[in-house]
């Protein structure tokens, strides 16, 4: 047993060297994609305009400024692709490559979409840095804290895993699988926190919004990092985290076990 | 009587594949009630392999060879039937069944496209638990015999289609398996390419005794690869012996040729004429009545080049499958 622990640590030690190379090779295009991904300082932009004024719900100026830095931060931090590259790979063929090796192609994705985080967080935090110092302000978490916010970050990063994974299998099946990525991205941006705050819903539609996977993946761990959330609601938010985290990596491993089933192999 | 590496029994493979008419109206009404058809890509397919054979498989596109080789490897999955390789049922893709096999696709990439190929293989060398000092052995070997020592340290996007190819060999044989599964391997490689590849490949087969199975448009990759070939039509499996019976079976007449001086007034009574022109005269004659035809014609003035042939392979492709397909010759 142990000895197999040992030869799973080796392969995933050795996707995540050839992984980093490759995420070097592709540092252009993923400096692309980060710069895509800047929805909430375009969110932060629009806030810090409207509370200008005063404080909108519990958020002023200041605390919109810290939210929405820290909602780009760690969107970057847990971020995937995995739907993108495993629903090309069904059609296209290419899972034949990753279903031909001794290993899962399942742990196989996740250590790549892992070795890629470290150079999109190099090339996301100078830009979080530079809008701080522009836009001035923020509380970050206290040193003891900070244990939590990493469970919490690891949570969410399983959390979008699990949903890429779930979603880019349905290409076994239907050819748009990521058309209804779309359809989650887009209920995402508005029901994440990424738009607004979770928070500022109005009362009985934001206990609700706060209960969802969207919430679970991108609100609750930048609550966490501003120090939002504290008390039984760190407890109640991290354990919300893991039953989302163990309901779509339910629905992901029995769509993948019956995805490679159905699986026709095309192409070559 | 050695156990059979491959054992293949009642397989079959059905796809549904939706269908619809063509045009707007066809394509409103398949959203709300798809109509699928099942094609049967291979049907009852029956035969098994020793260790160390050489087999390829022949067959026009769509013919059930490529469905047959994944199954072989595990990539499909069986709508009915038995198969065993390496002792093992390879739709379980059981991690000691897949260190066993390799599969190689001349049109899919397996390496990472912005690496050096040395990098593939040493990350195939963890995955696949070889062993170091083995390892360097046979990274040696296999660079030394395909020449790529210099080729491996360039990012693979660099290569030529050949080179790739090459590189793509070594990354599959590293682990040395049991079974080696070629799918395609040579296309779109220029004639001293295929050669070479053929050449390598027959030799690894010599030297490890591996099995090896081969899907291949090029015909004389077929012909000069493997002892024994199965022809696969239709799904089904047509044929199963050597290229000579089947050239024999298909084609049984010999192609006799002769340059003379004077040719004879009526060739046709010794066999169907194929060409006359100038002083070149070639016939296809019935195999018994070779001697007397080859009798007749060194006795023509000035007679030369005599020459017997068997029926050329692509004509028997033809004559096969009766499709322009086995006209795709390299």
């Amino acid at each position: 047993m142990s000895q197999r622990a040992a030869q799973l640590a080796r392969v995933i030690a050795a996707v995540w060297r050839i992984s980093l190379a490759e995420a070097i090779a592709y540092r252009v295009s993923m400096l692309m994609w980060v710069l895509t991904t800047t929805f909430p300082l375009v969110s932060l932009a629009l806030w810090s305009g409207l509370a200008a004024g005063g404080p909108i719900g519990d958020y002023a100026r200041p605390d919109f400024v810290a939210y929405f830095v820290a909602a780009f931060l760690i969107r970057q931090f847990t971020a995937s692709w995995v739907v993108w590259e495993l629903s090309g790979q069904i059609r296209n063929g290419d899972l034949n490559t990753l279903l031909m090796r001794p290993m899962s192609p399942m742990i196989y994705h996740a250590i790549q979409n892992l070795a890629a985080l470290p150079i999109r967080c190099a090339l996301a935090l100078p830009i979080g840095v530079v809008v701080l110092v522009l836009a001035g302000g923020l509380a970050w978490p206290s040193p003891g804290s900070l244990a939590l916010l990493g469970l919490s970050l690891a949570l969410a990063w399983l959390l979008n895993l699990a949903v890429h994974v779930a979603i880019g299998c349905l290409a076994f099946w239907v050819t748009e699988s990521t058309a209804l990525f779309e359809v989650w991205l887009g209920l995402y941006l508005v029901l994440s926190g990424a738009a607004v705050p979770t928070s500022l819903y109005p009362a009985g539609l934001a206990e609700v919004v706060r209960a969802l996977p969207f919430h679970a993946s991108l609100g609750f761990p930048v609550e966490l990092a501003i120090g939002r959330v504290t008390g039984s609601e760190v407890t109640h938010g991290l354990l919300l985290q893991a039953l989302w985290v163990a309901g779509f990596g339910l629905l992901a491993a029995v769509l993948w076990r019956r995805g490679v089933r159905a699986y026709e192999g095309v192409g070559g | 009587m050695t156990a059979a590496m491959v054992r293949v029994e009642g397989l079959c493979k059905r796809f549904s594949v939706p269908r619809r008419e063509a045009g707007l109206r066809a394509a409103l009404r398949a959203l709300v009630r798809r109509e699928y058809r099942v094609v049967e890509a291979v049907r009852d397919l029956e035969f098994s392999l020793a260790p160390g054979e050489r087999v390829g498989f022949l067959g026009p596109n769509g013919a059930g060879k490529t469905t047959t080789l994944k199954m072989l490897a595990g990539l499909i999955v069986p709508s009915a039937g038995r198969v065993e390789v390496a002792g093992f049922t390879p739709s379980d893709r059981r991690p000691e069944f897949l260190r066993r096999v390799s599969l190689v696709m001349g049109q899919k990439r397996q390496l990472s496209w912005d690496l050096p190929a040395i990098d593939n293989f040493e990350f195939n060398r963890v995955v696949y638990e070889i062993d170091p000092v083995h390892y360097k052995r046979r990274l040696e070997e296999l660079t030394a015999l395909l020449d790529v020592g210099e080729v491996m340290r360039r990012p693979v996007r660099q290569l030529s289609l050949g080179e790739r190819m090459k590189c793509e060999l070594v990354a599959a044989l590293l682990h040395g398996p049991q079974v080696l599964f070629l799918d395609e391997p040579t296309i779109g490689l220029d004639v001293s390419m295929q050669l070479g590849i053929r050449e390598f490949i027959r030799r690894y087969n010599a030297e490890h005794g591996a099995t090896v199975i081969l899907t291949s448009h090029y015909m004389e990759d077929v012909a000069a690869l493997c002892p024994r070939i199965l022809v696969i039509d239709g799904g089904r499996l047509r044929f199963d012996g050597s290229i000579e019976a089947l050239r024999r079976q298909i084609r049984p007449l010999r192609r006799v040729s002769v340059r003379a001086a004077a040719l004879p007034d009526d060739p046709t009574a010794m066999g169907r004429v194929v060409l006359r022109e100038g002083g070149r005269l070639v016939l296809d004659v019935a195999p018994e009545r070779v001697p007397e035809v080859v009798g007749a014609l060194v006795a023509l003035p000035e007679a030369q080049d005599l020459a017997v042939q068997d029926a050329p392979l692509e004509e028997v492709m033809r004559a096969l499958f009766g499709r322009e397909e086995a006209a795709e010759l390299g």
